[in-house]
């Protein structure tokens, strides 16, 4: 990541100091690689705004409560009248971005796997299939997930008493399908790193896998 | 995470030693049908029940397995029919605000018990199951249909639309408003329908056709997608798959910034483009004052670009993605 690439998310911002944006507008007129590295950076954050402040469609708490040895304490929210949230401005790089969204997303499965299940042995699963050739970003944001996708797949396990064998049949297919697209995308950019193409459809990806884990935690509780 | 549960619970006032005065809210009567059983122990089977409701009810049923059939008419009255035999209990619960319809079974796991129900065109709709089919026409309110092993068929619907299910087809025509689809194993068809939408699924195809939308989503892991409708100035249009040709039309004097990336495959415009950009795997070009912005992406397919009318319907290797689908189900 050069000098004006750090920038682009403040340019992005408007809080690029004038002089430097100056700058940075005349470097953005000469180089293409830098402007579209910019609108990527602008679909992330776009993206990141378009996504929904929903409240939890059911309540966790009493499930959490009592895995933390809180016994039957309820905590009572009344979001009518908790203090508005004030609005605070997105500002990440792209590999930040990537790896908040993809945080975010596996720390809300891993609560909800952790109210409706218990609580795993601490295990986690390596996976076998991480290419030690990517960029650093993508290292870091897999290390993340993987605890939480180690511990959904294990759910998956614990869930297939519960599913009927055609259901288990099918989610493990899917999640094949998905592996086999996560494969890909890793093999892709281990011959060309810094494309901007394969970094973001390597997140969906990525993302669609743990969504689909996180689909099984609720399937158990239903069937 | 901890921490800041906590920290809530620290926070929460202590019981209060005289507890204040219970407020009575008035409710008007429920109207509870078929919850206990006969003198011999027997519910009553093929319960065929007509309920009154009020304008802006909704109807909320939760089945286990058995289909889920909606039509409407145009009386403020929801009819219910279960072909359950005496040993599964349909409890309806019926008050201002919702109608309420659940399946139990004296034995063990619940059995199958499929509905028809009748409902005022308005009446909003949260249908789930879990082996449902779920069809649902003439609808003009909110609807939530979820199932798990089935497929859900919905004609009409306004407002927000939800349709979700894991191991099933999902179609939605002449709908309007917003529309949320997810599947997991088969495809997603929607048609004649405004409003945006997002389509979802993982191993199926996505076709929109007759779509009139600001911003719509649609993505698939193994699976073709096709887009025939709006291209509206300042639209966000976006259409991802890993394994399969994505189709898109563009009507003729959209302005619209194209963004096409594909790694193994080829981009086919049907018209003549100029590109602004051509970097290794992504193509970029823009058609009049390029407001609305379209992207198109897959991993391994091709990408075509083409007008209205134009674009391709199902070529040959949906039916092998089909049958695969359903060997699954067999």
């Amino acid at each position: 990541m050069d000098r004006w690439t750090e920038q682009l998310s403040e340019y992005l911002d408007e809080s690029l100091p004038r002089a430097e944006r100056e700058a940075l507008d005349e470097h953005l007129a000469t180089c293409a690689e830098c402007r579209e590295t910019l609108d990527e950076l602008r679909r992330v954050v776009d993206r990141a705004r378009g996504l929904d402040d929903r409240p939890p469609s059911k309540d966790l708490w009493s499930g959490i409560a009592t895995r933390i040895g809180s016994g039957t304490a309820i905590v009572s929210i009344d979001r009518a009248r908790a203090p508005a949230r004030s609005t605070r401005r997105l500002s990440f790089s792209i590999p930040q971005a990537l790896a908040a969204g993809i945080a975010l997303m596996a720390v809300s499965s891993g609560v909800v796997w952790l109210s409706l299940r218990s609580p795993a042995s601490g295990q986690q699963a390596a996976d076998p299939g991480r290419s030690i050739d990517m960029p650093a970003a993508w290292h870091q944001m897999d290390s993340s997930v993987d605890p939480v996708v180690a511990n959904l797949r294990k759910t998956l396990q614990v869930n297939r008493a519960q599913l009927n064998d055609s259901t288990v049949r099918i989610l493990e297919k899917n999640l094949a399908i998905i592996d086999s697209a996560i494969a890909d995308a890793r093999r892709a950019l281990d011959q060309d790193p810094n494309n901007n193409y394969l970094n973001h459809h390597l997140a969906d990806v990525v993302r669609r896998r743990a969504d689909l884990l996180r689909r099984v935690s609720t399937l158990g509780v239903r069937t | 995470m901890l921490p800041i549960l906590l920290a809530v619970m620290l926070q929460t006032p202590a019981p209060s030693p005289s507890p204040a005065p219970r407020v009575r809210h008035v409710r008007p009567p429920k109207v509870v049908v078929n919850v206990d059983p006969g003198d011999d122990g027997r519910y009553q089977a093929n319960v065929d029940t007509t309920v009154t409701v009020t304008r802006g009810a909704r109807l909320d049923l939760n089945n286990f397995g058995g289909d889920i059939t909606v039509k409407v008419w145009d009386k403020s009255a929801v009819r219910i029919s279960a072909d359950n035999s005496d040993r599964e209990r349909v409890d309806i619960d019926v008050d201002q605000q919702v109608v309420t319809v659940r399946t139990s079974s004296r034995y063990g796991a619940p059995h199958m018990v499929s509905f028809d129900l009748t409902v005022p065109a308005w009446m909003a709709l949260d249908l789930e199951g879990t082996y449902t089919d779920i069809t649902a026409a003439g609808i003009t309110g909110d609807i939530t249909a979820t199932t798990v092993q089935g497929d859900v068929d919905v004609t009409g619907g306004s407002g927000h639309i939800s349709l979700n299910s894991t191991s099933g087809s999902v179609k939605l025509a002449k709908a309007q408003g917003r529309i949320d689809i997810v599947t997991v194993n088969d495809g997603i068809t929607v048609t004649d329908t405004k409003g945006d939408l997002s389509a979802e699924t993982t191993n199926g195809d996505v076709e929109l056709r007759g779509i009139d939308a600001d911003n719509v989503s649609a993505t698939t892991i193994n699976g073709d997608i096709t887009y025939d409708g709006t291209i509206k100035d300042a639209g966000h249009y976006s259409f991802s798959t890993n394994n399969g040709d994505v189709n898109v039309s563009v009507p003729q004097g959209a302005n619209v910034a194209v963004t096409a990336s594909t790694f193994n495959g080829d981009f086919d415009p049907c018209f003549p483009i100029t590109l602004t950009g051509s970097h290794k795997h992504r193509f970029t070009f823009t058609m009049g004052t390029g407001s609305a912005k379209l992207e198109m992406e897959s991993f391994g397919g091709d990408l075509k670009l083409c007008r209205p009318g134009e674009v391709g319907k199902h070529h040959n290797g949906t039916k092998d993605k089909d049958k695969d689908r359903d060997d699954d189900n067999e």
